[in-house]
């Protein structure tokens, strides 16, 4: 749905593009077409390597670090996971949602939802070709402290 | 030919290789590790192409200077919320936004914007939200959203102060040019004519059929190297 208008907005913009100036259009998608040729070859290894990953840890195993009893450990190993996997959001939230209603506590399954997304252990090599390693390391490293931050900041705010 | 593909690409190379060898010893998990990867890939080939047509199109129509005055180094306060809210208004994976950000780094937005962009793109898009209190419920969403999003401020002015945008972009050049002293060559785009070698055998030669150098070249080689830049049919070597 929300793809879907990113689609026809899209569009719509290049119709315009290539109407008001065709030249000046080619050679920007030739620009971009080089970026993309990069990345594309990259990112299908990179989604390779992460559905072999899933494969490998199991959902069920994935619940029970979150579920853990020892808050503090279950907490810092749910954010090592998140920081390693990618899983859809919507598997995630409901898997988290399940977790929650089952009783488990909230800060691991905060610090996992936040690394889930924002720090990107498989997604690196991209991230580091794209802005170098220096930007990538300060970005994921400090994603992964603000993640654990952000959880305990839940744990006494909820 | 393939030498080179697996040298290119050798993420791809080594996840084929992989899949391969686990084929032969357990056909089960690699159509289960297929399957997740199947998902992944459809969502890649719905939101690539826009991407690359938005890169293109922001190059091509988008002002620096607007750039610069969205999302420059002087913007402050209002350039991270202007930057949360683009990277809010997102669709597709985190990778998907690499390319869209290099731009924006390239057109003038500050590095801590970048970082907003990337960040608010990754964790706080607006149909994620609606998920997220569907299981988890409102108040959860609500202030895991705030902290989020104070956290990402911080992060985006600490890195801000640390890594210049100059930086960034002279170490990841799109085609991947390298700078030797005074010349800088996009060896992607060398057709391997020769025409470089025979002008300058001392300093040119081709391996593989691509340009390679056998020196660096000094300052006082500008004036020949420029006329050899003149001379590439493909504009691989530039004189800077």
């Amino acid at each position: 749905m929300f793809i879907m208008l990113f689609w026809i907005l899209t569009a719509s913009a290049l119709v315009w593009s290539l109407v008001r100036d065709k030249k000046r259009t080619l050679s920007a998608l030739g620009m971009a077409r080089g970026m993309m040729r990069n990345m594309v070859g990259e990112i299908i290894g990179i989604l390779m390597a992460i559905g072999l990953l899933l494969t490998l840890i199991p959902t069920s195993a994935i619940q029970e670090v979150l579920g853990g009893n020892q808050v503090s450990l279950a907490t810092i190993l749910s954010a090592v996971v998140g920081g390693i996997t990618l899983i859809p959001a919507f598997v995630a939230f409901s898997l988290a949602g399940s977790l929650v209603d089952a009783g488990a506590s909230l800060v691991p399954i905060t610090a996992f939802l936040t690394t889930l997304t924002m720090v990107g252990f498989v997604t690196f090599p991209l991230e580091k070709k794209a802005f170098g390693l220096r930007f990538s390391l300060y970005r994921n490293g400090l994603s992964f402290v603000m993640a654990l931050l952000i959880a305990l900041g839940m744990g006494v705010l909820l | 030919m393939i030498l080179r593909f697996v040298k290119k690409q050798k993420i791809l190379s080594v996840m084929v290789l992989v899949y391969l060898t686990l084929w032969l010893l357990n056909l089960p998990m690699v159509m289960e590790a297929l399957n997740h990867t199947g998902y992944f890939i459809k969502e890649m080939v719905e939101i690539m192409p826009v991407i690359f047509v938005l890169t293109a199109l922001v190059e091509a129509w988008v002002p620096r200077k607007a750039i610069e005055n969205s999302f420059g180094d002087h913007t402050g306060f209002m350039g991270m919320v202007r930057a949360l809210i683009l990277g809010s208004l997102s669709a597709g994976p985190i990778y998907a936004a690499f390319p869209v950000c290099r731009t924006l780094l390239k057109k003038g937005a500050s590095v801590g914007n970048v970082v907003v962009i990337l960040s608010a793109w990754a964790v706080i898009k607006v149909p994620m939200l609606a998920n997220e209190a569907k299981f988890l419920g409102l108040p959860f969403m609500a202030i895991r959203w705030l902290l989020t999003v104070a956290s990402i401020f911080l992060m985006a002015w600490w890195i801000n102060r640390r890594i210049q945008a100059k930086a960034i972009l002279d170490l990841t050049a799109d085609d991947p040019v390298t700078a030797y002293g005074i010349l800088s060559i996009q060896t992607d785009t060398c057709i391997g004519c020769g025409v470089c070698v025979r002008l300058e055998p001392d300093i040119f030669s081709l391996e593989e059929g691509k340009i390679s150098l056998k020196s660096r070249p000094k300052e006082d080689l500008r004036e020949r190297l420029q006329v050899v830049a003149l001379r590439c049919p493909a504009k691989t070597i530039q004189v800077t």
